[in-house]
């Protein structure tokens, strides 16, 4: 079986000479279909340099990068990633509706460049454009489909570019911190309605977070990263029953996870600092 | 996601819901609306103006008496529009189509070089400095030149009006085509969106805003452009630069005069055009949200 996502001894240097940083040294990771995985890490840990890997907007300078065993490139060309940025990054002249539909649009041929990656064929014979009003509706923005996006809030934006990326049907969706500029509370409703969708996708999902306690609730496996140089240091399953609502959090094992993670942290920053 | 909460609320206090209900907003022709079509009938939006003018007009009235080489009644300037609004206005014609045929041939031309600009950086290196020294060198003064080599007719006129109006379109469409936020070229970019399409889709009606703001420079412009080229083109045929310049060497001041009012409504009227429709192509900007 062929991994969703798969990085081999990958390597990425910003500037060089003396004023080399090294955002990512010697990474190694491997998703299996399917899965929800977390990156967390401090700011300058590589994790969202890692994401645009995956998603081909840059390139290792050393080291492999796959998508369902092709390159980021070829996977982008299939259309095989969907992405949803730190911003919602919607097209203002657009209404909710127009702007969720766009990405069919776009790049119509790469349905057939899709077939020919083989290891995807088997995942779905129920394939084909999906109702978009239908999506909108599930992510609670029936009353904004025809409104513009600077008529709506944060939040609501917010899951006008989740339900964007669900829309293409992405067979490995990346999420760069989409909720770190949200009220918690908004934050929350939006975790329960990710797990909503991806519970119907089943998609492979990278996502990329500073909140531990997000990462916990949503993920089935987190990646502590930590930084100079970015590295991989832990990789822990969460064996937490789904669907996971809000009395996960009165669950001890929830916040054994929680201290886990906040352990794997704490101890790769002292290491980053003593070296 | 804020919509459970609210049902339970009301559920709970059934009374509030008459209360929540959003008071009706008076019609935008009542005088309640905060931005009320019609709030010009009040004196303190219109009085203003009309004192300010009516002090203009007794200053130029009092400048008319003591210089009548400099200055033409007020009278006289209505007296001149009232008999030969016929010879006004068809010279008004002819300037109006120099101007804004001049500006189609600038707005296109800019146009396509800022999307090859915005496209193919070796066009940018070739092109902006040319276009740069081009829109630094006074129009005033390559204006005769032009004559000389295209003679009386519209030629000219076209060309000084379409240079004049050309490099606010290039510079500002070339920055809106390059300023389509990161994140959203990335989120396209994954799809593997073909050049072709991020030009239709994001880069142009991205650049809509900043094409509009040069328009709303540029269409007052194409009648400078145009009254500029009629007044070095002397034994032009028409347009209402030539009007002036024969009028000012026969000492007509007030037809000098009644020229000038008339351009100044043209341009007005100009602006009042690209207005209404930058209203209606960017009613989703924040420039069109009143």
């Amino acid at each position: 079986m062929t991994q969703a996502v798969e990085l081999a001894s990958v390597r990425k240097v910003y500037g060089f000479g003396p004023s080399a940083m090294v955002a990512l040294n010697d990474v190694e990771l491997t998703i299996e279909p399917g899965r929800f995985v977390s990156l967390i890490g401090p700011s300058g840990c590589g994790k969202s340099t890692l994401l645009r890997l995956v998603a081909g907007l840059e390139s290792a300078d050393a080291g492999t990068v796959s998508v369902h065993g092709v390159t980021p490139e070829e996977a982008c060309a299939a259309k095989l990633i969907g992405l949803v940025p730190q911003s919602p990054a919607l097209l203002p002249w657009l209404s909710v509706l127009k702007n969720v539909t766009l990405p069919h649009k776009i790049n119509r041929g790469a349905a057939g460049r899709r077939e020919r990656i083989g290891a995807l064929s088997a995942r779905d014979e129920s394939r084909g454009a999906p109702d978009m009003l239908a999506l909108l509706d599930k992510a609670g923005l029936s009353e904004a489909v025809d409104k513009l996006p600077s008529q709506l809030s944060g939040g609501m934006q917010q899951r006008a570019a989740i339900v964007r990326a669900f829309g293409l049907q992405p067979d490995v969706l990346l999420m760069d911190e989409p909720f770190s500029a949200l009220d918690e509370f908004t934050r929350e409703s939006l975790q329960d309605q990710l797990l909503d969708l991806w519970d119907e996708l089943k998609t492979t999902v990278l996502f990329v977070t500073h909140s531990v306690s997000e990462a916990v609730r949503l993920s089935d496996s987190v990646v502590v990263m930590a930084p100079r140089p970015g590295r991989i240091v832990d990789w822990i399953d969460i064996d937490l029953p789904r669907p996971r609502n809000q009395r996960l959090f009165e669950d001890a094992r929830f916040h054994e996870y929680e201290d886990r993670i906040r352990d794997a942290l704490h101890s790769a920053w002292r290491s980053a600092d003593a070296a | 996601m804020t919509t459970v909460e609210e049902t339970t609320a009301t559920a709970e206090r059934p009374t509030a819901t008459a209360a929540a209900q959003p008071p009706v907003e008076p019609s935008r022709y009542s005088l309640r609306h905060p931005q009320s079509r019609i709030a010009w009938v009040r004196p303190a939006v219109w009085l203003p103006l009309v004192v300010m003018l009516a002090a203009l007009g007794a200053l130029w009235q009092l400048g008319a008496a003591k210089l009548p080489y400099l200055l033409p009644p007020l009278p006289a300037i209505g007296q001149s529009l009232g008999q030969n609004l016929g010879y006004y206005l068809q010279n008004a014609m002819i300037t109006l189509g120099e101007s804004v045929a001049g500006l189609v041939i600038g707005f296109v031309a800019a146009f396509v070089l800022a999307v090859l600009i915005s496209e193919l950086p070796i066009v940018r290196r070739a092109v902006m400095p040319i276009a740069v020294v081009l829109n630094v060198t006074p129009l005033v003064a390559i204006a005769p030149a032009l004559v000389v080599a295209f003679g009386f007719g519209p030629m000219p006129k076209l060309v000084i009006t379409a240079l004049i109006c050309f490099f606010p379109i290039l510079i500002n469409t070339t920055t809106g085509l390059r300023s389509v936020p990161q994140q959203v070229l990335q989120v396209y970019k994954t799809m593997d969106a073909s050049r072709i399409e991020l030009l239709v889709h994001l880069r142009i009606p991205n650049a809509l805003p900043f094409l509009f703001a040069a328009l709303r420079i540029v269409f007052p412009l194409s009648i400078i452009g145009a009254v500029v080229a009629e007044l070095s083109a002397s034994g032009a045929t028409g347009g209402l630069g030539t009007v002036i310049s024969t009028a000012s060497s026969m000492n007509q001041l007030a037809v000098v005069y009644s020229a000038i009012l008339i351009l100044a409504v043209m341009g007005v009227l100009l602006l009042l055009v690209i207005t209404v429709i930058e209203r209606r192509v960017l009613h989703w900007h924040e420039s069109s949200t009143d």
